[in-house]
């Protein structure tokens, strides 16, 4: 009986480590995963959050993209994808995702992580794209192929 | 006309999978041995017909009949012949019917090597297996058509993702669906156990090669992902915690936990409700990380399809098979009884219970971070995300508790190790873990974890050389054999435990190969021909690379093919050349980096090209215009974490080898302190006298 109660007292405080890590780990390195609107708008009202870090996601404006040779920075401009008039400029320095295309025929879906700097542009420290996946071929036209409609 | 006899052949194997199914409970039920006989015949009969289904999925990719929506979605005319075979599991309606096919496969497998054993448990293991299969062929029919039809047929495919048009990503979600399918068996065993009251080890027992090779499925579907992704995505790294990753993962730990606790089990008598717990948990893992795959209801860059009707079907067999297994297990407690009360934590079964926990513990929070996002989003309405920094912060230093566990669980003794046991056993593996502490720090190595892992990885790897030295020196003592002829007879004896150790000593590599992260080495810089960038090795040498030229082709089905020549040399002396590419491919249009790779023993030279920055300069093979930005890395120690995954392999196979070795009882029957897998205490060569019993081991 001695033996069984220390051997669940050693249990609850394995357990309770495991879940330490796990409430600052989540705590520490959460970001807050908004669109371009949400973004703006939190940090109008929060003025401080400016130096945090977010996850954004929106949609690539057709042909903003830009590649700055002498700096090394690519730039491209990202709309809400509920509200196309609320755009953010970003700048980004590593290698784009090879599913990024700026291509006016394509929907783009990009992720970014970063944070927004005063002058209201969004430094970003990486980039995904949405469009197609490891597994799915190209699902988006599923409902193309479907009705019939466009056939390349 | 093979797609339609394919097409014929599934909506065959729905009745007689749900009759066998109705014939195999009722049969176990009655003790009607002809309608248990009748059963197995149609799980048989449905592998069959499974397998005339995924020829001809096979045979519609192969003849180009894009009249068929999943083979116009995933192939186009161009698509090499390899590729297409391997159609039958690129997107989600082929690879159901291909979990259908290797279920069915090892079921058929399964029952006919237990005809003549075991024929309490086969009724009910056969049932279980059943429904599992109707559940998939149902699926397959109603909601997820292989051979839906479009209503016209077009002229050519929508072709492959160029990214998964690589042999890595052709094997690796075989390899997975594998070890998930083949998970189904020991589950089968596990609830035929419960049914019938049968709760001895037996159930385990028959199982562990099929626990084993799943678990081998799933280690090399992990890794064949991580070289996929290391290969084709371009960003130098090979796991990035995505749901998906990390949904290949999830069934891995669970089954890594059960693999080691049901050693207690076997040895000790305790834990056999953890055991049955942790098998049913493996189960729901396999299903789980399907449905985290093919939901895309988690927030994923790979997982795209939105297809809700298929996640809560999943979502549902997940609850339906939890529910049943609770009450199942809830239903035999009193036949679940430990026999033995834990005595020490300073003993084997206190580690062993540890390295679960800390699996379990790693597994919750993968699981947590996976469903955090959506929790939250549920209950505040603000989305979260919670990234690499998280999953590593909170794993790595569970992983290294686990690396010092595997040193010390082996060779700890049973019930309650005395000093003189510790004495004997861990003080010459920690002085030589100080010695090379003190090397490597000296060297310049002072990134904390990435220490620890190789500090730690020398203790256990010293435990294992000194178990596998002890063993070969007892028994070539007393057999008179030579120390080579006594080492391959020692392995052949007991390949469970030898091959245990030598997967331990691939999962250290690969701690060590992950450890080499800490001395990443990136350099960006914009190049004109003729000019070159240095990169310097944590290693100490330094890489010069020439940017000698860019060229241009137009292989099948691109646009472009964009190719950047350099020339390496290595503190002065030339290595020759490396190339690195664009691809820009026309169907579907997509752009690919193709990464040079010039690998070492110990590390990768790793070249991307950011792009090029004049498209004139290209088309008209104008050097002057020709400047691209490229991206040169030293990941060291990466090649580490490929080596690893081979000696998880060899040593994984050497426990599965058929035949004799393993010194188990044939029936039940737990083992008691003086014939355990290593006496711990006193001489460890001593397990040579295994009485080992001399049973074969039961396979499956």
């Amino acid at each position: 009986m001695r033996n069984d109660r220390r051997f669940f007292v050693g249990l609850i405080g394995v357990a309770g480590v495991v879940g330490y890590l796990i409430w600052t780990g989540i705590s520490d390195t959460m970001l807050y995963f908004v669109t371009p609107s949400e973004l703006l708008t939190r940090i109008a009202e929060n003025p401080q959050s400016v130096a945090q870090a977010w996850r954004v996601s929106g949609k690539l404006v057709p042909s903003s993209y830009s590649y700055s040779k002498t700096e090394l920075l690519h730039r491209f401009v990202v709309e809400d994808p509920a509200d196309p008039s609320t755009r953010v400029d970003v700048e980004f320095r590593s290698p784009l995702p090879d599913t990024f295309t700026d291509s006016p025929d394509m929907e783009v879906e990009v992720v970014m992580e970063g944070t927004l700097r005063s002058d209201h542009v969004f430094e970003a420290t990486e980039v995904l794209t949405k469009c197609g996946s490891r597994y799915e071929a190209m699902p988006k036209s599923e409902s193309v192929a479907l009705s019939g409609g466009r056939i390349e | 006309m093979i797609p339609a006899l394919g097409e014929f052949a599934l909506w065959i194997a729905l009745p007689v999978a749900l009759w066998g199914c109705a014939l195999a409970f009722l049969g176990g039920a009655w003790s009607r041995g002809d309608l248990v006989l009748s059963a197995e015949r149609c799980t048989y009969a449905i592998f069959f017909l499974v397998a005339v289904a995924s020829a001809g999925i096979i045979t519609a990719f192969v003849q180009d009949r894009y009249e068929y929506w999943y083979v116009y979605n995933y192939s186009s005319r161009e698509l090499l012949t390899f590729f297409k075979i391997a159609g039958l599991w690129a997107g989600q309606r082929g690879s159901i019917v291909f979990w259908a096919l290797n279920l069915s496969l090892f079921s058929s497998i399964a029952i006919w090597f237990n005809r003549d054993r075991n024929r309490d448990l086969m009724p009910y293991v056969n049932g279980v297996l059943l429904a599992l299969l109707s559940f998939f062929i149902a699926i397959s029919i109603f909601v997820q058509p292989p051979f839906e039809l479009l209503g016209f047929t077009p002229a050519d495919g929508r072709g492959l993702n160029p990214q998964l048009q690589n042999y890595w990503m052709t094997m690796h979600p075989p390899m997975l669906y594998l070890g998930f399918t083949s998970f189904s068996i020991p589950f089968a065993f596990a609830m035929a156990a419960l049914m019938t009251g049968h709760l001895d080890a037996r159930w385990f027992q028959v199982t562990r090669k099929w626990t084993l090779s799943s678990w081998l499925f799933l280690t090399v579907g992990v890794i064949l992902g991580m070289r996929w992704a290391y290969e084709e995505l371009g960003w130098g790294g090979y796991w990035f915690w995505d749901p998906v990753e990390n949904a290949s993962l999830l069934p891995w730990l669970v089954a890594t936990a059960f693999l080691h606790s049901v050693m207690i089990q076997e040895n000790r008598g305790m834990l056999k409700v953890w055991n049955m717990g942790l098998v049913i948990l493996t189960f729901l893992m396999t299903i789980f990380a399907t449905f985290l795959t093919r939901s895309g209801l988690i927030e994923s860059v790979h997982s795209f399809a939105q297809n809700l009707t298929i996640a809560w079907i999943f979502l549902g067999c997940l609850g339906v098979v939890a529910a049943i297994s609770t009450v199942l297990v809830v239903w035999r407690l009193p036949l679940m009884q430990s026999e033995r009360q834990f005595e020490s934590f300073v003993s084997r079964e206190a580690a062993f219970l540890m390295n679960n926990l800390i699996l379990l513990g790693i597994a919750f929070t993968v699981t947590w971070g996976v469903m955090f996002p959506l929790l939250t989003e549920g209950l505040t309405g603000s989305k979260v995300a919670v990234g690499p920094p998280f999953f590593n912060r909170v794993n790595i230093p569970m992983g290294l508790v686990l690396l010092a566990l595997m040193g010390i669980g082996p060779v700890i003794a049973w019930r309650k190790a005395t000093p003189r046991n510790l004495k004997r056993n861990f003080l010459f593996p920690i002085v030589v873990a100080g010695v090379v502490a003190a090397v490597l720090f000296e060297m310049g190595v002072r990134h904390a974890y990435a220490l620890l892992t190789f500090v730690l990885g020398a203790f256990v790897l010293t435990i294992i050389l000194i178990e596998f030295w002890k063993g070969t020196r007892a028994r070539a003592r007393i057999e008179a054999e030579n120390p080579a002829i006594a080492l391959v007879h020692l392995v052949r004896r007991n390949r469970q435990r030898w091959g245990g150790y030598i997967v331990h000593v691939g999962i250290v590599v690969i701690f060590m190969g992950f450890a080499g992260k800490a001395y990443d080495v990136e350099v960006r810089q914009s190049l004109m021909p003729g000019e070159s960038m240095a990169v310097l090795s944590p290693f100490g040498h330094e890489y010069e690379l020439t940017y000698e030229s860019l060229s241009t082709s137009r292989p099948q089905n691109t646009f472009a093919v964009v190719t950047a020549l350099f020339t390496v040399r290595q503190d002065g002396a030339d290595l020759g050349p490396l190339t690195t590419e664009r691809q820009f491919v026309l169907a579907p249009p997509q752009t690919m980096t193709e990464v040079g790779i010039r690998s070492t023993i110990v590390e990768d030279l790793y070249l991307l090209m950011v792009l090029n920055q004049d498209e004139v300069g290209i088309v008209e093979n104008r050097p002057d215009l020709q400047r691209a930005t490229f991206v040169a890395m030293v990941n060291p120690l990466v090649p580490w974490i490929w080596y690893g995954g081979l000696i998880v392999v060899v040593g994984s196979l050497i426990g599965l080898w058929p035949g004799a070795g393993l010194p188990i009882p044939r029936h039940g029957g737990e083992r008691t302190e003086s014939d355990g897998l290593a006496p711990g205490d006193g001489d460890s060569g001593s397990s040579e006298h295994d009485p080992a019993s001399g049973a074969p081991a039961a396979v499956g």
